[in-house]
């Protein structure tokens, strides 16, 4: 209408297929680094799933250093971080037990009272609570994961569930493995980020894997690779468009949503981002591997 | 409008209708009116409108010692009444050994004990006695527990003053509490950290070298001072009165002795203090508050009143506690602080705002990118995700849901997710006009086509976000709400209202050709 409509393609006709091998190998070296950084660097776990306390304050006339320098001396395991601005500190300890709880936030707070304007939010998570959340959030992962695959497996044959899940397991790792290089604090709504993301590469892939169904009864004759390229030009604006628009929303809550909320802003970008990528790239060529054509022609 | 439902246009327009209806009570209203209709609006979350969530977990373990320690007591009198010697008595978490002697009365003992405890599995192997507290039995004093304090905890929470509380059973150990607006959190967890188990005792003065070596003779126990931890006192270990006694207490100000509480027995427990008080005066008593005392008297005339004073170091603050946890009573056990947050009014506010600033922002770019895309079919969009949006707001109040800052999140995610129900149409209407289908029939035929794409899109995010809801805790449950009924609500929206809005626009503009 204004012209725009030209970026997203209409009609278009690039051949993915041709260039799976070089995505392919892209993949497997993003995948790689991803694990190795999650092996030896490992995610920055959050008080949620370690345990410890986490004070946030507004300063007045102070600044992290002074802070650090009250409160270093007198805790072992103590750090201090900016949020967002200079005047916003947060402070995290680690409590070797659960009763140290009430004393340390106390502690804290009359040690920094008079540099402070305001105590935002005091967190404590004791290790048997952090070990749960840590557990909870793995079943939440597992099942979500198997309700997936299966819904995929009744609805559409077992080879589309398999490609699927071969893209949304990439997207996941690649998602982890960028959180781990950036030092991005792991917590719960991390947890509801990585499963949103795994719903959201499926809702590309599905979308995709739709169309390859109907035109595989439409085109009985066109060469398998084909058959994807057409299906993927077919629904390349689609895909393009939703994941802009994602994007959209998701830029406007990172950089509007506050602190507290940016971390979980920014693994979903990473997530839509890669999920694109991989229902188009990842997803799709798995299915060749099968050189299948689905029994159930009409 | 030929060729369209009446029903369907009926159905479109009373759902959205309904969600702009009953979201503008969220939209406008702040305060509580009591008006069924306007208090129809969404509970913020406590990260959005400040407060304390806490966790406390009852320590039955201690219940459970105490059991053991009680058992060891009836075992070393039956014996010591039976001339016969325990050699030694190891305990673990919920079984107690004897070692006797010899093996000559330990039927006796069994015996005499069994009459006073039934509860028990006693185990006898040569001259070693066990005893197993059953499960049944551990049970019950954990239900027991955990009921008591559970209403100790409310009553206690009533008595600071705290507005609108929640305090729920959780689990079998847990009790969960919600503290809308509580800016100091540190007096409630003071307040629910102390047991305050109050017992009134007399104390031997005469036994110095039991004292002095540290080891409590049978029936005495040595406790420490509540101030200084150096003072030590040989005290009766059986309270002569206790805490369940008292039915009121008071903080109060003596001008000699400062900050002081003052109490009340009922008439049992006027009826042993006075007692107690008169047999031995002249001598001291301790009055004993979780296990340290608080202050040691001398008994100068037997107080017969049923009140008295209790003094000691308090500061106004600690007499006004102290007088609330006597009345609201002692815990059975102790309870544990297992998990905190606490979210400062202002940081609530700031995350209102800057989810709103996200919401609007976002929205309106979405708005105008599906312009520039789709022209008037984006208009179309955009009405449609506005209703989207309304639709939400009236679920989550009408399901009474609690609105939480990864929910606002969820909301931001569906105002860019939503629209990809209607570019899935759009994409196939494209498709069909470009085939020059007669342009009813391409919007038709796109529906059609699109719709089993939509649900299969749809349903695997609702998988997520429905098993995120169900092992999710506290705020990410407000996440896997807003996110649930977003892509519910965008179903509805872009199957059945666009649509609704096409034939409109077609019905009305007449045009044989559409331009997407």
């Amino acid at each position: 209408m204004f012209g725009i409509n030209k970026i997203i393609p209409v009609e278009s006709n690039y051949s993915f297929m041709d260039y799976r091998k070089i995505f392919i190998i892209f993949s497997f070296i993003l995948i790689l680094c991803s694990i190795l950084l999650l092996f030896f660097k490992g995610l920055n776990l959050g008080i949620d799933f370690k345990g410890g306390t986490l004070i946030e304050v507004n300063t007045k006339n102070s600044d992290i250093g002074e802070l650090r320098s009250i409160l270093s001396p007198e805790f072992n395991d103590v750090s201090l971080q900016e949020f967002g601005n200079s005047e916003t500190i947060i402070i995290r300890l680690q409590n070797e037990s659960n009763k140290e709880s009430i004393e340390t936030v106390n502690q804290v707070k009359i040690l920094i009272n008079d540099k402070v304007s305001e105590f935002r939010r005091s967190e404590f998570v004791g290790p048997t609570i952090s070990s749960e959340l840590l557990w909870k959030g793995l079943q939440a992962i597992t099942f979500s994961l198997l309700a997936i695959l299966l819904y995929i497996w009744i609805r559409f044959e077992w080879q589309f569930g398999f490609g699927a899940v071969v893209a949304l397991t990439h997207d996941v790792i690649f998602t982890l493995g960028v959180l781990s290089l950036f030092n991005i604090d792991f917590s719960l709504s991390s947890i509801a980020a990585v499963l949103t993301i795994a719903g959201y590469s499926i809702n590309d892939s599905v979308v995709i894997f739709d169309r390859i169904r109907e035109n595989l009864r439409k085109y009985k004759r066109l060469e398998l690779s084909d058959l994807f390229n057409l299906s993927i030009n077919n629904t390349l604006s689609r895909t393009v468009m939703t994941s802009l628009t994602t994007l959209i929303a998701l830029f406007s809550l990172f950089i509007f949503g506050g602190e507290v909320i940016k971390p979980f802003a920014f693994a979903m970008i990473i997530g839509v981002i890669i999920g694109t990528y991989s229902s188009i790239f990842i997803a799709v060529p798995t299915l060749l591997i099968f050189k299948f054509r689905p029994q159930e022609d009409e | 409008m030929k060729n369209y439902p009446l029903w369907k246009s009926t159905l479109v327009i009373l759902v959205v209708l309904a969600g702009v209806i009953f979201s503008l009570p969220s939209i406008i209203y702040k305060e509580d009116s009591g008006n069924w209709y306007l208090d129809n609006k969404i509970n913020l979350g406590l990260d959005l409108q400040g407060g304390s969530y806490l966790l406390l977990e009852v320590q039955f373990d201690v219940l459970i010692q105490e059991e053991l320690e009680n058992i060891s007591d009836s075992i070393r009198l039956i014996s010591r009444n039976l001339q016969t010697k325990i050699n030694n008595i190891t305990s673990s978490e919920d079984e107690i050994q004897f070692r006797f002697n010899d093996s000559k009365n330990i039927d006796k003992i069994r015996k005499q004990f069994i009459n006073t405890y039934s509860n028990v599995k006693v185990i006898i192997n040569n001259n070693i006695m066990k005893v197993v507290i059953n499960d049944y039995f551990k049970k019950n004093i954990q239900e027991s527990a955990i009921k008591q304090s559970l209403e100790i905890v409310r009553k206690r929470i009533d008595e600071s003053g705290t507005k609108e509380p929640l305090i729920q059973r959780s689990g079998k150990k847990r009790i969960l509490l919600q503290l809308p607006g509580v800016k100091e959190p540190e007096r409630i967890k003071q307040l629910l950290g102390t047991t305050a188990k109050l017992t009134f005792h007399m104390v031997d003065e005469e036994d110095i070298s039991s004292l002095r070596a540290n080891i409590a003779p049978f029936g005495k126990i040595i406790v420490e001072d509540y101030y200084n931890s150096e003072i030590k006192y040989l005290i009766e270990k059986k309270s002569r009165v206790g805490g369940e006694n008292l039915v009121d207490a008071k903080a109060s100000f003596d001008p000699q002795q400062g900050h002081a509480v003052s109490f009340r027995f009922d008439t049992t427990g006027a009826q042993k203090f006075g007692k107690a008080t008169s047999d031995n005066v002249g001598k001291r008593f301790a009055v004993i508050l979780d296990g340290a005392v608080i202050t040691a008297p001398v008994i100068n005339s037997a107080i017969t009143g049923g009140s008295g004073i209790i003094t000691g170091n308090f500061t106004s603050q600690e007499a006004t506690d102290l007088a609330v946890l006597l009345r609201a009573g002692a815990l059975p056990a102790p309870l544990q602080i297992i998990e905190e947050r606490s979210v400062g009014p202002g940081l609530g506010a700031d995350s209102i705002y800057s989810g709103k600033i996200a919401a609007i922002i976002g929205m309106l770019c979405v708005c105008i990118f599906m312009i520039l895309v789709y022209g008037v079919f984006g208009i179309l969009a955009n009405i449609s995700l506005i209703a989207n949006l309304f639709i939400i707001m009236s679920l989550l109040g009408a399901i009474g849901a609690t609105l939480t800052l990864p929910g606002i999140a969820g909301i931001v995610l569906t105002i860019g997710m939503a629209v990809d129900a209607n570019v899935l149409v759009f994409e196939r209407i494209k498709e069909e006009l470009f085939k020059k289908t007669r342009v009813l029939e391409a919007v038709n035929n796109g529906f059609q086509k699109a719709i089993s794409t939509i649900l299969d899109a749809n349903i695997t995010t609702l998988i997520a976000a429905l098993l995120l809801f169900v092992f999710g805790s506290g705020p990410i449950k407000g996440f896997a709400i807003t996110l649930s009924l977003g892509i519910l609500a965008s179903m509805f929206t872009a199957i059945m209202f666009t649509n609704f809005l096409i034939y409109l626009w077609i019905s009305i503009s007449n045009k044989r050709t559409i331009n997407l």
